[in-house]
């Protein structure tokens, strides 16, 4: 199943970096119920680093990483 | 892994490029769910002024004015150096969202646990 499928939301960030990425990404997974998903377009170069550690650090899973499309679902609490 | 992080600034208007940058990382600390603190000292204390960084706009990153609500609204907190801050004359009644006056001794608490810290 593509990640498309599998996602509750989706957001593009277009080329969003850094701070401003991860700030606004941390809204739109609240945003979603927990164990939702999102489909994340992030064409910024330092996203392939960046999204996993952040996911790593929130307790948000990261399902697929194909940069520049990501597919991550919230945790459960 | 420390929960707590804390960005150093001492730069405002004579260094456009620093302000904008810690202020972008200080969002990604808190975007990361840290709790997240933003220490003004020197030169960077004048951005505590409501209205100061409203012409601050560094190419290829978002308004300084924004990342600084940005900021705030995701519960960060900004301390503001109270030495530095009297030493400039400003205006304690004129503070942006999410900041404080403060001596060193807040930071040195902040700090005290471990919490690592990035300066600008």
């Amino acid at each position: 199943m593509s990640a498309r499928l599998e996602a509750d939301a989706e957001w593009d960030a277009g080329d969003l970096g850094c701070g401003e990425l991860v700030l606004e990404l941390r809204s739109r997974l609240a945003a979603l119920p927990p164990g939702g998903a999102l489909r994340l377009i992030a064409l910024d170069a330092g996203a392939p680093a960046d999204i996993p550690a952040w996911c790593r650090m929130t307790g948000h899973t990261l399902v697929s990483q194909q940069h520049p499309v990501y597919l991550i679902r919230r945790k459960e609490t | 892994m420390a929960n707590r992080f804390c960005v150093s600034l001492t730069h405002a208007k004579d260094n456009n490029d620093k302000a904008t940058v810690a202020f972008v990382v200080a969002n990604a600390a808190v975007g990361s769910s840290k709790e997240t603190l933003v220490f003004l000292s020197v030169e960077g204390v004048r951005l505590a002024q409501k209205g100061y960084a409203d012409d601050i706009r560094e190419e290829g990153f978002a308004p300084l004015r924004e990342l600084m609500e940005n900021f705030a609204k995701a519960g960060g907190t900004i301390y503001v150096c109270s030495p530095c801050f009297k030493k400039r004359k400003l205006d304690e009644n004129n503070l942006v969202a999410g900041a404080s006056i403060v001596g060193g001794a807040k930071l040195v608490e902040f700090l005290a646990d471990g919490s690592p810290c990035v300066s600008y």
